[in-house]
């Protein structure tokens, strides 16, 4: 968590923390086969601030998942940090993604009944901190994103962009690897999505995080470094 | 926040829900918990020590056939008797048929009873005063302090089997180590003067050994010494002769087995429902948990964690509230359960079967959603 507290001077390194090659997902629904994602080859240095961009269905989500590890391509390879998450068992996975991935939907998917201070503890509870030290994180995370006055709020008690700063605040809490965030800025109105932006801006400027964002927004796209756009599964050439 | 935090935090979102899912467990392990202490109290239980050195002898065939009262001569020669006081029971109305003046009646020898058992506990100087009255009568102190009655009160009981309508004294109080003895003795030879068909008869023996290793032989001893007798007899101990008037009820045992177990399945099934619904509308938390690094027994040890939870509340709240009911029958009319305890072992037992219902309500769904597809989950509406 000292990477939050003091941003490192450093900027990207130009090593590859992803390295997708030729990265395919078919999913078979029913007698169907849809082909979400076709061959894809990407690589992402670290550091690096990439929006994915493209229309509904056109493999962002997958791309996204398939690197969080929530998802197995169905034929390729896909390093994270030269690891292939794939050849590990489930708890291993489960591990590997607390450890080196922070996640942010677009829906928040805050836990209704804990407290902004407990949804972002949560991904805390799988480490070995003490209570000390893990109430020290979270004030920190939450403080980043502007939030160290509404720890004991539910998120009912937030607005829709709150909601998405507590998710971004769990999202970094662990000091991961990798940001992904899945249009986090959906489901909000546009100075929200600003507020949401400039953080994820600000967490891949100081604090040298490597963020993917999918987005079909061209607004928020013009914050990354990077835009690639995906169409019909297919990546498209810079 | 510990995880056990989170799991009551859980357990508490849906909060009618939950009260009512812990208040059907409670109710069923409340009705549980009674149905183990009544099979205990018939079925386990052996009774006091000076208890099981009592036998009683009735007749072979029915309790409501006579036995000759010189029998007791004979059964006192057997060696190991001790003593033997015979006994009847009168069965007479007291005020009316209400329940609540319903109480045990008893002609007997007043000379010979307290001796036999020796367990209860009167006054020398009371004992004495109802030997010397042959219209005295000794009453249990629960008894006593129900009707409030006090040395010297007279009470008429009017006879139903018997064609008398004794006019008592009471003359002693007496204390018994067991609430079911509560009742009210007083002297056989009252009836035998004024019935003259009953004189030299009695409806069983009471009898005391002289160790418990002595029980079975000399049960076996009396019933042989009257095997070829016009009136041949049953011996038994004081525990199975009791059992003998619940069997009178019908198959009591097995009327209380499946009542158990249909109160277990039914706290199973509520309890599975409230699980299977619970953990179906948390499926897309599911999968958040499971991005965020939770391990599928993570998962499976936080649900099943928040069902034994559940189910151990109502649990307590169904022991508690038994122990309560089982207080309350104590003192109710009903004396065949006026004994009945809560004990520790029963309380074990009853909590064991709520972590179980827990545990099996919660282990298939909590299953299915440790083994969810993130995926999967994360598109799922509900």
């Amino acid at each position: 968590m000292t990477a939050v507290m003091e941003p490192p001077h450093a900027t990207s390194s130009g090593k590859n923390i992803v390295q997708a090659r030729e990265v395919t997902r078919i999913f078979k629904r029913d007698s169907f086969e849809v082909l979400a994602l076709d061959r894809a080859t990407l690589d992402i240095a670290e550091g690096e601030f990439l929006a994915l961009m493209g229309p509904s269905g056109s493999g962002k989500t997958t791309l996204l998942n398939l690197i969080a590890a929530i998802d197995h391509p169905t034929s390729g390879e896909l390093l994270v940090r030269g690891e292939n998450a794939f050849l590990h068992s489930d708890k291993e996975i489960a591990r590997w993604r607390n450890e080196h991935i922070g996640y942010v939907f677009q829906t928040f998917n805050l836990i209704p009944v804990l407290t902004a201070f407990e949804n972002v503890e949560l991904p805390l509870l799988l480490t070995h901190l003490s209570k000390a030290e893990r109430k020290e994180h979270v004030l920190t995370a939450l403080k980043l994103v502007g939030l160290e006055d509404r720890v004991d709020h539910l998120p009912k008690q937030l607005s829709g962009g709150q909601e998405q700063r507590v998710a971004i605040a769990r999202a970094l809490v662990t000091d991961p690897t990798l940001i992904l965030a899945d249009e986090p800025t959906g489901d909000l109105d546009s100075h929200s999505a600003s507020e949401v932006l400039e953080i994820l801006k600000r967490l891949n400027h100081d604090f040298h995080k490597t963020i993917v964002m999918v987005t079909h927004d061209p607004h928020a796209a013009s914050f990354a470094h990077t835009i690639r756009h995906l169409e019909k599964g297919q990546l498209l050439p810079v | 926040m510990s995880r056990a935090r989170f799991v009551i935090k859980n357990g508490l979102r849906n909060k009618r829900r939950t009260l009512l899912t812990i208040l059907s467990i409670a109710f069923s392990l409340l009705l549980l918990t009674l149905m183990i202490s009544v099979y205990r109290g018939f079925y386990i239980d052996q009774g006091t020590a000076d208890s099981a050195l009592r036998l009683i002898t009735r007749h072979r065939v029915s309790l409501t056939f006579f036995l000759p009262s010189s029998y007791e001569q004979k059964i006192r020669a057997i060696p190991g008797v001790v003593d033997a006081v015979p006994m009847e029971w009168f069965g007479g109305i007291y005020k009316d048929d209400r329940p609540e003046n319903f109480f045990a009646q008893m002609a007997v020898n007043p000379e010979e009873l307290f001796s036999v058992y020796k367990d209860w506990k009167i006054p020398p100087d009371q004992l004495q005063a109802w030997i010397r009255d042959r219209a005295g009568a000794v009453v249990d102190r629960k008894l006593a302090d129900k009707h409030r009655w006090k040395l010297g009160d007279r009470l008429t009981l009017q006879g139903t089997i018997f064609p008398v309508n004794p006019e008592l004294t009471i003359r002693g109080i007496y204390e018994t180590p067991v609430t079911a003895d509560q009742g009210l003795y007083f002297n056989w030879t009252y009836v035998e003067e004024a019935v003259r068909w009953a004189k030299g008869q009695t409806g069983l023996f009471a009898i005391l050994v002289d160790s418990p290793e002595s029980v079975a032989r000399i049960a076996a001893a009396i019933d042989d010494e009257f095997r070829n007798a016009p009136e041949p007899t049953k011996t038994e101990s004081e525990k199975a002769f009791q059992l003998d008037f619940v069997s009178m009820l019908g198959n009591v045992k097995a009327f209380i087995l499946s009542i158990t177990l249909a109160v277990v399945f039914a706290i199973l099934l509520v309890s599975a429902n409230t699980m299977a619904m619970s953990i179906r509308e948390r499926t897309r938390e599911v999968a958040l948990l499971k991005t965020l690094g939770f391990t599928p027994t993570g998962i499976l040890t936080l649900f099943v964690a928040e069902a034994v939870a559940l189910a151990l509340v109502g649990g307590v709240l169904g022991v508690l509230a038994a122990k309560g009911l089982a207080k309350f029958v104590a003192n109710s009319p009903a004396q065949m359960l006026a004994d009945l305890t809560i004990t520790f072992p029963t309380i074990l037992v009853a909590l064991l079967v709520a972590v179980l219902v827990g545990l099996l309500s919660a282990i298939l769904p909590a299953y299915r959603a440790s083994r969810l597809n993130i995926v999967d989950g994360l598109r799922h509406i509900g």
